[in-house]
């Protein structure tokens, strides 16, 4: 196996150091190269560098915890497999994003199931755990807090068509940018705009109708206990 | 501009990317002084804009899905190790039955040439006059007149000549 430059052979620690999106592009720009030429370091470094992306990215799709491990390695695998095709004209995370995509698509077709959802209405607790969320000034800190949320969260878009859900998650959860969902989803900017704007006024329609639910629902329990 | 009554969301149509942006916070300072003037007049996209408000909230309290750690690398690595060498044992299976009819006729032509030799060296055999006949049969035509005579040597003319006269002594 052909050794990577010490620049490129970066350790995790080395990972960590701020780097300015356009040296970061650079860097993957000469990992591409080497690892065109056979050099499997480099493509370890590429995998370290883009793996929680992709698990970002085949969550925020799949939303099946138990199958994106399985998914983001086809990713990388079929990345590997085509890299020599790859004519870095663009970024090298927009091509490995799109093969994320495909692959999710495919995967979901293969299987023939729909990405994860909820049916089960929210609770009174679950209601006021969502309005303490939506708002406080800041995001929680605590971790196990904010996987609550995100249980909470997937529940609440789950109503939602499958396009509105991803883009939500993608941009507001992982981070994505709009840029980079346009690409990734072949849309162009400003659709891309347009439906996260009326994805978020159909998740809040969602709340706001899964709360007056819950508050029925509590409501007549309240009753029935009265009476009993 | 028109409401969007499609959507529920009551913002202008033209108006809903602008307020994304404004939302994220993407709007230049005179972009954002012109949706900011708009709100002032529109009530459906300053209904819609409060709305949202709270999604982007909510939204960003969610954890982010977790890094796969060092581990992951590897077994990608791994899997791509695995995946290369059995290509190169299914392109090996590929071309293994060529390969093997290969074999199987060169051995047959090696077999097929080796008989031939046999064969001919075996007839060549039989129409070479062998050690008992080896020299031409000379057959002689009885009837036709002797043309030729044998040929001798001086010792075979004065032989005779010399017993002769040894007789005579």
């Amino acid at each position: 196996m052909a050794h990577v430059p010490k620049t490129m052979a970066a350790s995790a620690q080395a990972m960590a150091l701020p780097l300015g999106r356009r040296g970061r592009q650079e860097e993957d720009r000469e990992l591409v190269r080497l690892s065109q030429n056979g050099t499997e370091a480099a493509f370890e470094e590429l995998v370290r560098r883009h793996q929680q992306r992709v698990f970002a990215l085949v969550g925020g799709i799949l939303r099946r915890q138990e199958d994106v491990e399985d998914v983001a390695q086809q990713v990388f695998l079929k990345a590997y497999l085509g890299i020599k095709r790859f004519d870095q004209r663009a970024a090298f995370s927009t091509w490995l994003y799109k093969i994320a995509v495909n692959e999710c698509w495919d995967y979901l077709r293969k299987r023939k199931v729909r990405p994860l959802t909820y049916e089960a209405d929210l609770s009174e607790e679950q209601v006021s755990k969502l309005d303490g969320l939506a708002t406080a000034d800041r995001p929680p800190e605590n971790a196990a807090v904010r996987t609550e949320a995100r249980e909470l969260i997937q529940q609440l878009l789950a109503p939602l068509p499958e396009q509105d859900q991803q883009l939500l998650l993608l941009k507001e959860v992982e981070g994505f940018s709009v840029q980079e969902l346009a690409e990734i989803l072949k849309l162009n900017v400003n659709t891309v705009k347009v439906r996260l704007f009326r994805a978020r006024g159909r998740m809040m329609e969602s709340y706001r109708r899964r709360k007056a639910r819950s508050a029925k629902t509590s409501a007549l329990q309240a009753a029935v206990e009265r009476k009993a | 501009m028109g409401s969007n009554p499609e959507f529920g969301n009551g913002a202008c149509a033209g108006y809903e990317a602008h307020l994304e942006d404004f939302l994220d916070g993407a709007l230049s300072g005179a972009e954002a002084s012109k949706v900011s003037e708009h709100l002032k007049t529109c009530v459906g996209c300053r209904t819609a804009l409060d709305e949202v408000r709270e999604s982007a909230r909510l939204l960003r309290a969610a954890e982010p899905a977790a890094d796969p750690g060092l581990g992951f690398a590897r077994v990608v690595m791994a899997r791509v190790r695995a995946t290369e060498s059995e290509q190169s044992r299914q392109r090996a299976r590929f071309w293994q039955p060529f390969v093997s009819v290969g074999w199987r006729f060169a051995a047959t032509a090696t077999l097929a040439i080796g008989a031939l030799l046999t064969y001919g060296a075996g007839r060549a055999r039989l129409l070479q006059p062998s050690g008992a006949f080896g020299r031409p049969t000379v057959v002689r035509d009885v009837f036709s007149a002797e043309v030729t005579t044998a040929q001798v040597n001086t010792d075979e003319l004065l032989m005779p000549r010399a017993e002769m006269n040894h007789g005579n002594n």
